[in-house]
Order: structure tokens, then C-alpha cells, then sequence
């Protein structure tokens, strides 16, 4: 598309080309931003959830003191290139192919369409694999993922994260289990859990596995690819509990409620632990200087409420951040 | 013929009288071990097969749902497409690696034998991996003289799109297995089939088409047969270039319906069993008219 | 007898295998329409000579013509230079092969097994192919299994096949290398009797063998070879009735 052209027509344009978004990823992308009142994007966000969300239509004025932040490359090519690591296997209800059995959506897809709608930049979605996504990110191919991306200190020394989101973890057993979390790790000892590695969640565990050992109990921890193998280790016995981020583990219990190995909550955590604190963020390849401009666009939703209406739409309230913030302290680089 | 030398009489036939001999029956070896190893795996196979009936954990109503689902069916004309696409690429390929293979040039032969030996040593995770993220390590593809000036370049991500990407990893490795089926069919052909072929003059390469060819194939087709059936299955991993083929589509249904996540592995198995039924059919059809001809 | 008129002439074959020298200078010279029977032990080299007369086999030195053109080379000053395989391809359309091993297509039928030469090389029409393979396989008795397929046939049928199949270029030479070694006894008479059939009919024969009755009874020339040498060559009466070489007796009591 020609940048004078944009130039010259930009406010109506950024609503238009939202219409008629091309599909690129995989799964194609989501195309249910409604043309408005010249400068403003309508984003509809919880779409296509599968009884995830409830859908709500969020009117968005571009700001063009933000716009004006953008690296020129980004305002001038019009488009906000977003990595989504959710294949094959997404995770609702953060990033998954939504109910009509094709389109992506989840929380994190929405908030990126309402961050672009800020910005004035035409949202398109990559949905790979979870180390594609970074690839994707390292190689220019995409300039930003929204995908439930843990600030760590290990990743800042290659990226630059705009803080987002809060994370807070749910204990998954079958529902025909008796057992249940009150926050005393003790009543983890002897069990079987599985984790996502290289993740808050397992560090947290891990610290109570080491404690355990201490007193001379153990906790037996294990590693599964997606949450559809969790499911079926958790449906043939293989593990007692799965401890994954509390709004997936509810939307499995949602989900398999009429199945025949129907699951609970069994306690929750918070994802921030004892000394930890976990956020989820904007992951933009270092020194880009997207991050910046997208920290100061949730900043302008969390401020006009929009952000709130987002979370609510995706019964994520529990999770929201007070601001969003460039490279805030992550999780420390080093599980020792 | 006469390697029996012994009279017949060394080995007592005249001992008994000649009339009982003609009269006796003779009484075929019991088997009491096979009916009973047959009566249990019978019993076993029945269980098997009413537990996979009744038992609730299979949700066969949910089985029946998926199976012609629209979003499972791209997911199938992913797996076909990139079967056949890569079954013909990675033939020609194949093809191409062994004739260079069992040429007279050192250089074509030592080529040959390097790409053979490299392509089935990686992963074919790891290629497509590799070519996925290409654009990380080659942003663009240029055209031209080779170390010398380009007429063309292509930015790799829009040349790419993730069905070129899956194919070309598929054929790559594909080719490397093809050229060892390839080039054991052409060496099944004998010496004396070549060698008659240029005593009569055929010119070269109606020996290769008419002669050698032909022969070859009954080696090649059935090998060939088995490798795509383990292609078919191979395509399960493209979702690691961001396609979605059955598989791929069944594990994103799985974490959109967590319920389904059994009866969605169920329709994928169903899939697969049939597309390789088929490809058995089809390989035991284009035998037997490859084997006209031979003894009957 | 004149170098011109010969059908074949081998002139100083040598031909080395690693540092065996199974051809060792060998000359050779078969007269037009003559049957030359190539006699000796196992390793003599017989097979070596008949094969590098339609440069089957390399020779290291020497020339072979047949009918007086050079076979596989070209002069090139004072040295012999290799044809294309292509030329060679050519040649060999004038040279019949028999093998011992029949070496039939074996996806082919018979019929087709005996036209595919002359319509690959671009020397008769489909039709025209048929009709002379037709007539081939009558004159070797196998006129009704013109669309069997070899496996069907027995093996001295399928030596007769081969026959005909070399027969079909109307080549001038046929070359046969031990055309009778691979069958069961019974089956020698019936391959025999189609080569006896040929001889006097106007075609070069030259035939590699362990048949020293066939030689006595069919041979114009016999030729007995040893060591990658001739060592004794003459009309059958000479060399297997009265032979010279001390050699050839040895031989000759042996086998008789």
C-alpha cells in the first residue's frame, strides 16, 4: 500500500483497512472491528469464545500523540504485526481458534486489536508455534507478541516487554478427587503434578518441591507439551493435579463438565507468589522502540476504562495491572 | 536329481506287506496349541471391541460430530495436499539423487551421497524448523548469477507461505529416502538386462524407460508405497511451520473443547487408518499390473 | 584368405583384468557365412574375446572389425580412440548376441522381446517388426508362444526366444557365448538344432562352447584357446581328431 496515500487519508483509511484485514496466519484473522466515526475503531471483543467471554463492543479513538511515538517504519507501513504462539494447540481462554472452528481469538488477540486501534495501525496475527512466535518476533517477520508472555529477566536480554497482565494460578484435579489447595504446599507432598516448563508456575512449585525435600517429602513433577496432554494424563491417572494460569484451568472445567471425566478447581494461587512477581507482556524485540508506545496505549485504555471493559468481557478482572510499564522486573533468570 | 543314491530296499519298504502300506491312512498332525491360541485371542479381540463400544470415555456421539467437521476436513485437504505434493516432488527428487548416485561422474555421485547421508540423518522436525526460519537466517532470495549480481529478490516471508514451506521440508527429506528406493530398484535390474540391452543397440534411453524402468518399479513401488505412508504420517508435524493439517487442527480443537480431547484423537486415528487403507489398496492394485507377465 | 573378405578380425586383443592378462595378443579371423567354434578350458579367456568382438568388453589393445569397420574406435593418428555410446549403440545392430543366461525381458512378451530392437532403433515400422518376429519364432519352433512371457517358458524355449531376438536386426555376425550352459540336459538338443538351422544360411557364426560334438558336427573352424591365447586353430577334423599342441590334447582328453 502506498505511504502517501495513507498519508492522506489516514484517519478514515485506519478504520477501513481494519474491515478488510487479510488473513495471514494460519488461522487467518479476526475481522470484527467495525468501521466508525472517522479516527475511532469499534473492537468486539470475547467473539467466537465458546461460553469463554462475553462479547462487548469497544469504541477506540486513535491517539495521535501515541501514533506520533511509533518507530517511523511501524506508523508508515500502517500495520501491527502480532505473533501468536498458540499452535497447534491454543490456550483458552488466552489465545485459541474460537468456536467457529477457524478464527483466533482470546484476551490477548482482543487487546492487541484495541492496542492497534490506539495507534492507528492495522492489526494482522501470525499464529505459530510457541518458539516460532519468538522467531517471528527476532526476524522482523512480527513486530510484537500478545500471548500470555511472562516478563522474565532472561527474556529482557532480548526483548522489551510492555506489562499487561497479572497472572493467577489454579490447582486442576479430577472432580472425583477429594483433595484441594488452601495455600499450605504441604498438601502437595507425595503427589504427582504437571507443570509447563520454563514458566512462573513451575518455578514456584519447584522452590515448594525443594522445601518439601527438606523435610523429607518430595513432589513428583512432570512436563507435558500442551494442555490436551495434561487433560488426558489427568483423565487416565497418569498425575493427581495440573497447576497452570487459573483462566485456562477454568475454562477446562468449563468445558469438560459434561464430559465423562469432568474436572474442578481445586484451589487457587497467586501468581506472583511468595517473592515473585509474574506479568504478562507485549513482547517487542529489543530497542525496537515499540514497547514504549504500546505501554502508553494500555496506559490510555486502563485510564478510560476500556482495559477494564477488555478484562471484564473475559472474566479476567482479577488479573488487571494498575499500569502498564516498559520492562518491569521479571521473573530472575536463574532457577538456583 | 540322483543325490538319493540309497536302493530302496536299504531303507526297509519291503519289510511290511505292500497291501497295508496302500491301505493305511495317514493322520495329519493335531495342532491343540492353535486352538487355544486362537480361542483367546478371539476372546480378547470381543473385549477389546465392546470396550471400545460401550465404554463412555470414548464419547462416541462426540466421535461422530468431529468426524466430517468442516474444520477437520481442511485439515485433511492440508495432510492430501501436502502427501501428494511432497509424494511427487520428493520422487522426482529421488529420482534426480540416484541416477547422480549411480553415475560415472565422482562429483555427481559424491553430491549425491552427501545430501542422501545428511537428509536422513536430520530430524525432519529440524528441517522444517531450519526452513521456517529461514527469514531469520536469509531475508531475502535473490535470483541471479550465482555469487554474482540478481535480477530478482523476493522478500522470504511473502515467497513462503507455510504450504510452500511444509512441502519443500517434506520433499527435501522425502527425496533422500526416494533416491535409496530408487537406486535399489534400478540395481534389482540385473547386469544381463543392461548388458542385452546394448547388444541389441537400444539406444540409451529407451533401455532406461522400456528396460530398466520397468523392472525397477516392481522393487520401487511397494518400497515406495511404505515410505508414504510414513510421508502421511509425517505431515502430523507441519503444524511446526504454522500449517494446520488433521493433526494440527485435532490438537487445536482439542484445547478449544477440552472435553473432546478423546474422541478428537479418535477421528484423527480414523483418518489416518483410512488414508493408508487407501494407499494399500492402491499399492497392491498397481502391483499386480506390474507383475503381468511374470510366472503365472 | 584375404584380410578383406573376413567377416571378423581380431588383430593383437590384449585385455587385462587388474593383473591378470586374460587376452593376450590375441588374432582372430572368421571367413563370411563360416561357423567358428571357440573351444577351451574355464578362464581361457573365450568368453573375454567373443564379448570384445561387439565391445561388450574393452580390449586395453588391439582392434576388432567386423565386416571392415572398426568396432568401438576410431583411428585418431596413430592411436584408437573410443566411440560415443551412442556409435557403439549403432554398431551393435549389425553384431547378433546370444548369452548364456537367455538375459530375455522379462516384462515383455516373447513377441515383443523379439520386435523391440528393430522399432527402437528406428529400423523397421511396428507392423513390419511383428511380421519378422512372427517369421523368427516360426523358424525356431515357437510360432504359438508369441505372447507368453518368458517366466512361462522353459529354458531352452527361451534360448530359442533369444535367437530370434538376435536375429531380428538382421545382424551379418551372431555372436553365441556358451548358448548351452545354463540348461538341463534334456533341453541342449533343441537349442543346438535352431543354431545348426542358421549355419550355411549365408550368417557368420561364432560360437563359444563346451559341445565338442556340436563343434565336430557343425564347425567350419575350430578354434581352441587357452590362457588368453589360441593355441591351436583349424577345420574340426584337425583340431579335435589329430590335434598338435600337446595342450588341446590335454584338453580334449578331458572333456571327451
Amino acid at each position: 500500500m502506498s505511504t502517501k496515500l495513507l498519508r492522506l487519508a489516514v484517519p478514515v483509511l485506519a478504520a477501513g483497512l481494519l474491515a478488510s484485514a487479510c488473513s495471514s496466519g494460519a488461522s487467518g484473522t479476526k475481522t470484527d472491528s467495525a468501521p466508525a466515526a472517522a479516527g475511532t475503531t469499534v473492537v468486539r471483543v470475547g467473539s467466537l469464545s465458546n461460553g469463554a467471554a462475553t462479547e462487548a463492543d469497544i469504541t477506540v479513538a486513535q491517539q495521535d500523540a501515541l501514533r506520533a511515538e511509533l518507530p517511523a517504519a511501524i506508523r508508515s507501513g500502517g500495520t501491527l504485526k502480532v505473533a501468536v504462539g498458540a499452535l497447534p494447540a491454543g490456550f483458552p481462554p488466552l489465545a485459541f481458534v474460537g468456536s467457529d472452528q477457524k478464527t483466533l481469538t482470546g484476551s490477548e488477540p482482543d487487546l492487541a486489536r484495541l492496542v492497534a486501534a490506539v495507534l492507528g495501525l492495522k492489526p494482522t496475527f501470525d499464529n505459530a508455534t510457541w518458539d516460532n512466535m519468538f522467531v517471528g518476533i527476532d526476524s522482523g517477520k512480527d513486530a510484537v507478541g500478545f500471548a500470555n508472555i511472562t516478563d522474565t529477566e532472561q527474556r529482557k536480554q532480548k526483548y522489551d516487554f510492555a506489562s499487561y497482565r497479572e497472572d493467577n494460578l489454579g490447582f486442576e484435579t479430577l472432580k472425583s478427587s477429594t483433595w484441594s489447595f488452601t495455600g499450605d504446599y504441604h498438601a502437595l507432598a507425595g503427589k504427582t503434578v504437571a507443570v509447563a516448563s520454563g514458566t512462573n508456575q513451575e518455578k514456584i512449585l519447584l522452590e515448594w518441591q525443594s522445601k518439601l525435600r527438606t523435610e523429607g517429602k518430595d513432589i513428583t513433577i512432570k512436563y507435558y507439551p500442551d494442555s490436551n496432554a495434561v487433560l488426558l494424563a489427568l483423565t487416565s491417572g497418569k498425575i493427581d493435579i495440573y497447576l497452570g494460569p487459573n483462566p485456562g484451568v477454568a475454562y477446562q472445567v468449563t468445558q469438560t463438565s459434561k464430559s465423562p471425566n469432568p474436572t474442578r478447581i481445586a484451589g487457587e494461587y497467586s501468581g506472583a507468589g511468595e517473592t515473585l512477581q509474574g506479568l504478562i507482556g507485549a513482547t517487542t524485540k529489543k530497542d525496537s522502540g515499540l514497547a514504549k508506545p504500546i505501554a502508553d496505549a494500555v496506559n490510555y485504555l486502563i485510564q478510560n476504562g476500556d482495559y477494564g471493559k477488555w478484562l471484564a468481557a473475559w472474566n479476567l478482572s482479577t488479573e488487571a495491572v494498575k499500569t502498564s510499564q516498559v520492562n518491569p522486573p521479571g521473573l530472575p533468570a536463574s532457577n538456583s | 536329481m540322483s543325490t538319493s543314491a540309497e536302493p530302496a530296499e536299504a531303507i526297509g519298504i519291503t519289510e511290511s506287506p505292500h497291501r497295508d502300506l496302500a491301505a493305511q491312512r495317514v493322520i495329519p498332525l493335531r495342532h491343540p496349541g492353535r486352538w487355544i491360541a486362537t480361542a483367546v485371542v478371539v476372546v480378547l479381540a470381543a473385549q477389546f471391541v465392546h470396550g471400545l463400544a460401550t465404554n463412555p470415555f470414548y464419547q462416541w456421539g462426540r466421535f461422530g460430530y468431529w468426524f466430517a467437521r468442516p474444520v477437520i476436513l481442511r485439515g485433511l485437504w492440508v495432510t492430501l495436499e501436502v502427501t501428494a505434493l511432497s509424494a511427487v516432488l520428493g520422487l522426482l527428487g529421488g529420482v534426480v539423487l540416484a541416477l547422480a548416485r549411480l553415475s560415472h561422474n565422482p562429483v555427481l555421485r559424491t553430491v549425491s551421497w552427501v545430501y542422501i547421508w545428511l537428509f536422513r540423518s536430520v530430524p525432519l522436525i529440524v528441517v522444517l524448523l531450519i526452513l521456517f526460519n529461514f527469514s531469520a537466517l536469509y531475508r531475502t532470495l535473490s535470483l541471479g548469477v550465482p555469487f554474482g549480481p540478481s535480477f530478482f529478490r523476493f522478500d522470504e516471508n511473502k515467497l513462503a507461505t507455510e504450504l510452500v514451506v511444509a512441502t519443500i521440508g517434506l520433499s527435501l527429506n522425502e527425496a533422500a529416502y526416494a533416491a535409496e528406493v530408487v537406486r535399489g530398484g534400478i540395481l534389482s535390474v540385473g547386469r544381463g538386462q543392461r548388458e542385452a540391452s546394448a547388444a541389441l543397440g537400444l539406444p540409451r534411453w529407451y533401455q532406461f524407460r522400456r528396460i530398466v524402468l520397468p523392472q525397477a518399479l516392481r522393487a520401487i513401488v511397494p518400497a515406495y508405497v511404505n515410505q508414504l505412508i510414513g510421508l502421511i504420517k509425517g505431515t502430523s508435524l507441519v503444524f511446526y511451520v504454522s500449517l494446520l493439517d488433521l493433526f494440527g487442527q485435532v490438537q487445536t480443537m482439542s484445547s478449544t473443547y477440552p472435553g473432546d480431547v478423546v474422541p478428537l484423537l479418535l477421528v484423527a486415528t480414523a483418518w489416518y487408518v483410512i488414508l493408508t487403507s487407501l494407499v494399500s489398496l492402491a499399492q497392491y492394485w498397481i502391483e499386480r499390473r506390474l507383475r503381468a507377465g511374470e510366472r503365472g | 584368405m584375404s584380410t578383406l573378405a573376413a567377416a571378423v578380425e581380431v588383430r593383437g586383443a590384449s585385455k587385462w583384468f587388474g593383473a591378470h592378462k586374460v587376452l593376450d595378443e590375441v588374432d582372430l579371423t572368421v571367413c563370411p557365412g563360416h561357423v567358428t567354434v571357440i573351444i577351451g578350458p574355464s578362464g581361457a579367456g573365450k568368453s573375454t574375446l567373443l564379448r570384445a568382438i561387439n565391445h561388450l568388453e574393452k580390449l586395453d589393445a588391439g582392434r576388432v572389425t567386423v565386416n571392415g569397420v572398426l568396432i568401438g574406435v576410431r583411428e585418431h593418428g596413430t592411436r584408437l580412440k573410443e566411440l560415443s555410446e551412442r556409435a557403439i549403440l549403432a554398431q551393435r545392430a549389425e553384431i547378433g548376441f546370444v548369452f548364456q543366461a537367455f538375459n530375455l525381458f522379462p516384462h515383455l512378451t516373447v513377441l515383443e522381446n523379439v520386435a523391440a530392437a528393430p522399432v527402437a532403433t528406428g529400423r523397421a515400422t511396428k507392423t513390419e517388426a511383428r511380421e519378422r518376429a512372427l517369421e523368427l519364432l516360426a523358424q525356431v519352433g515357437l510360432a504359438e508362444k508369441a505372447e507368453a512371457y518368458p517366466g512361462q517358458l522353459s529354458g531352452g524355449q527361451q534360448q530359442r526366444v533369444a535367437i530370434a531376438r538376435a536375429l531380428a536386426l538382421r545382424p551379418g555376425v551372431v555372436l553365441f557365448d556358451e548358448p548351452t550352459s545354463a540348461l538341463d540336459p534334456e533341453l541342449v538338443g533343441e537349442v543346438l538344432a535352431a543354431i545348426r538351422a542358421l549355419a550355411g544360411g549365408g550368417t557368420t557364426l561364432v560360437i563359444v562352447t563346451h559341445e565338442i560334438g556340436f563343434a565336430r558336427e557343425a564347425a567350419d573352424r575350430v578354434v581352441f584357446m587357452d590362457a588368453g591365447r589360441i593355441v591351436e586353430e583349424g577345420p574340426p577334423g584337425e583340431v579335435l581328431d589329430r590335434p598338435r599342441h600337446p595342450r588341446t590334447r590335454e584338453f580334449l582328453s578331458k572333456v571327451l
